[in-house]
C-alpha cells in the first residue's frame, strides 16, 4: 500500500487513491472504475465536469465487495464517461501500458486492467459498454469479464449507455474472477435489469466446442493471427472442438452500436449542466440556457462532445427511424446471429482486438472512426448482452501482451470463468517488470 | 454533417461550439455518418431490442419513504435556503 503513490506517478493507474492506508481487518484488497460511486472517495468519470462530486453512496458493486471484507484502495482511471478505446480520453491522468509506458492500456476501463497487471492477486471492477474490459484487460495481459447485462446491478453506475452497460471484473489471476463475480451478482431491487436473471448454472461446465467467425479474421494484424492460431492449437489439445462459421451480420454491430451507445449517452449526460453534482463555478448571471452551454462547452472533453452531438443528430426528428429505430433492429438479428452458433456449439471465440497496444503517439494521429473501428471484435457481443471473456493468448515481438476473447451464450458465465482456470494451467502468462 | 446541422445540434444538446470545433466536428461527424451508412442495407425485422435481454418489470408496494437524507444530498450543493442555486430563467 506504501508504494502505490509512487507507483500511480509512473502508471497513473487510479485518479484517486484512499487516504486510509490501513489495510489490517480487510479479506482483500479492491479498486474500482472511476464511474462507480464511491462514499469515501470522490468520483469524477474521467470528466472535469464531475470534479468534486463526492456520492453519498456506495454503487451496489462496491458495496458487495465491501460487505464480502474487500478495502476499496482507489478509483481507475478511464476515458471520459467511458468514452474511448485507450483512456486518452482521461481528464485526471492517462494509465500506461506496464509492458511499455509509451503504450496506451486500452480503455475505457483502462486504469482497472492497469492496476490488474501491476499488483500481485489484485481484483479490479471495470465496466463495457462496447468492450471496455476485454480491450484493456488483452492490453495489458489479464483476465477481464464482462457477464451477461443484468448479471450485475447497475446501481450508482454512472451511466454511459443504459442498454449497454456491464459491470465485471478484471485480474491477473482467473480464479479472482470466479472468486468475486457471485459477490457482486445477484438481483438488485434499485436495478429493475438485473432482477430478470436466473440463478447461476451448475459450476464447472466446460467449453467443449468454439465457432471462429471468419469475419473476425478479416482485419487483425499478423501477430494477433499468429498468436490465435497458436491459441486454437492449444485449444484442439485441451480437447475444445474448434471449427470456423460465418456471422454476416456482425458488420452491422458497429455502426448501430455507436447509434445507441452515442444516443444513450447524449440523454445521460444532459444532466450535466453545473449544478447539483461536480463542478458548480458558473456564472449564474447568465441566462439558463447560456448558463448550461457555456458551463458544458467548457468542461466536457472533445470525445463527450462529438459523442453528445452524433447521438443528439441521431435523435433528431427525421434521423430517428434511419439510426435509432434500425439499430434496435439490427441488435435482435446480432442476438440471433449469436444463439444460431450456440445452438451448435459452446462458445464464439475470437482475438479480443485487431491488434497488440499501440503507442500514444500512434494513437493521437487516429480519425475517430479509425479509433471506433478498433472495436469491431468487442462490440458486437456487447450489444447483445452476451458475457465475454478476454484471456491472454500471446505476446507480439516486442513482448506486448494479446488476448483472445470467448462470447457464451445469455447467463452462461460459468463455463468462461472454468474455462479461465484451464487456460491458465496451459497458456504461460508473462507479468510486466514493474520499477516505480 | 455540414456546419450549419452541427451549429443546429449544438444548440438543441446545449454546447457553445467554438469557430474551429464547428469545423472539426462537421468533418468529423460526416466521416462517421458515412460509417453508419452500411445501417441502410440491414435487413429489416419485426421487433426491437430495446434491451439485449428480457427484463422482467418489477413493482414494489407503494409505501412512501425516505432512501436517503435530503440534507446529505444538498451537502455538496450550492443552495439557497436548501433550494439548489441555478441561473436565472428570464
Amino acid at each position: 500500500m506504501a508504494s502505490l503513490p509512487k507507483l500511480n506517478e509512473k502508471y497513473s493507474m487510479f485518479s484517486c487513491i484512499t487516504d486510509d492506508l490501513e489495510t489490517k481487518g480487510f479479506r482483500f484488497l479492491f479498486s474500482a472504475k472511476d464511474n462507480l460511486t464511491s462514499k469515501d472517495m470522490e468520483t469524477r468519470c474521467g470528466s472535469r465536469i464531475l470534479e468534486g462530486y463526492r456520492p453519498v453512496f456506495d454503487a451496489t458493486a462496491i458495496d458487495r465487495m465491501r460487505k464480502a471484507g474487500g478495502k476499496l484502495i482507489g478509483k481507475n482511471s478511464m476515458d471520459e464517461f467511458g468514452f474511448g478505446t485507450f483512456s486518452t480520453n482521461s481528464a485526471f491522468g492517462v494509465p500506461k501500458n506496464p509492458f511499455d509506458p509509451e503504450r496506451s492500456c486500452g480503455g475505457s476501463s483502462g486504469g482497472s486492467a492497469c492496476a490488474a497487471a501491476l499488483i500481485d492477486g489484485h481484483i479490479s471492477l471495470g465496466v463495457s459498454t462496447g468492450g471496455s474490459i476485454c480491450c484493456p484487460a488483452s492490453f495489458c495481459g489479464v483476465y477481464g469479464i464482462a457477464p451477461t447485462y443484468g448479471r450485475v446491478s447497475r446501481y450508482g453506475l454512472i451511466d454511459y449507455g443504459n442498454s449497454l452497460d456491464k459491470i465485471g471484473l478484471i485480474s491477473s489471476d482467473p480464479n479472482k474472477l470466479t472468486e468475486f463475480l457471485p459477490v457482486i451478482s445477484g438481483k438488485d431491487p434499485k436495478d429493475p435489469t438485473s432482477c430478470a436473471q436466473p440463478e447461476p448454472g451448475p459450476k464447472g461446465r466446460k467449453i467443449r466446442s468454439a465457432a471462429v467467425p471468419k469475419e473476425a479474421l478479416e482485419s487483425i494484424s499478423k501477430d494477433v493471427r499468429s498468436s490465435f492460431e497458436s491459441s486454437l492449437e492449444t485449444l484442439k489439445s485441451m480437447g475444445v472442438d474448434v471449427k470456423l462459421t460465418e456471422m454476416p451480420f456482425l458488420k452491422y454491430a458497429m455502426p448501430a452500436y455507436y447509434v445507441l451507445a452515442s444516443s444513450e449517452a447524449s440523454t445521460n449526460l444532459a444532466r450535466y449542466v453545473g449544478m447539483r453534482y461536480g463542478r458548480q463555478d458558473g456564472d449564474l448571471t447568465l441566462k439558463f440556457d447560456d448558463y448550461f452551454a457555456s458551463f458544458r462547452s467548457e468542461y466536457f472533453g472533445d470525445e463527450a462532445k462529438r459523442r453528445i452531438l452524433l447521438g443528439t443528430y441521431a435523435r433528431m426528428a427525421g434521423f430517428r427511424d434511419r439510426y435509432y429505430a434500425k439499430a434496435l433492429k439490427v441488435r435482435l438479428h446480432v442476438i440471433s446471429s449469436y444463439k444460431k452458433v450456440f445452438a451448435g456449439c459452446d462458445a464464439v471465440l475470437t482475438p479480443t482486438m485487431p491488434f497488440a497496444a499501440p503507442r500514444f503517439d500512434e494513437i493521437s494521429k487516429m480519425a475517430p472512426v479509425e479509433s471506433y473501428s478498433a472495436d469491431y471484435l468487442t462490440v458486437p457481443p456487447n450489444l447483445a448482452g452476451m458475457p465475454q471473456l478476454s484471456v491472454p493468448c500471446g505476446y507480439d515481438g516486442g513482448g506486448m501482451p494479446i488476448g483472445m476473447q470467448l462470447v457464451t451464450d445469455h447467463w452462461a458465465e460459468d463455463p468462461l470463468l472454468t474455462f479461465a482456470a484451464d487456460w491458465e494451467s496451459v497458456f504461460e502468462t508473462r507479468r510486466p517488470e514493474v520499477s516505480p | 454533417m455540414d456546419r450549419e446541422t452541427v451549429e443546429k445540434v449544438a444548440k438543441t444538446a446545449r454546447l457553445a461550439l467554438s469557430e474551429e470545433e464547428l469545423e472539426r466536428y462537421s468533418r468529423d461527424l460526416s466521416e462517421i455518418l458515412d460509417y453508419f451508412r452500411i445501417l441502410d442495407e440491414s435487413p429489416e425485422g419485426d421487433g426491437v431490442g430495446v434491451d439485449p435481454v428480457e427484463i422482467a418489470d418489477i413493482m414494489r408496494d407503494d409505501v412512501p419513504g425516505i432512501f436517503m437524507d435530503p440534507y446529505e444530498l444538498l451537502r455538496d450543493m450550492k443552495t439557497y435556503e436548501n433550494y439548489v442555486r441555478g441561473p436565472k430563467l428570464l
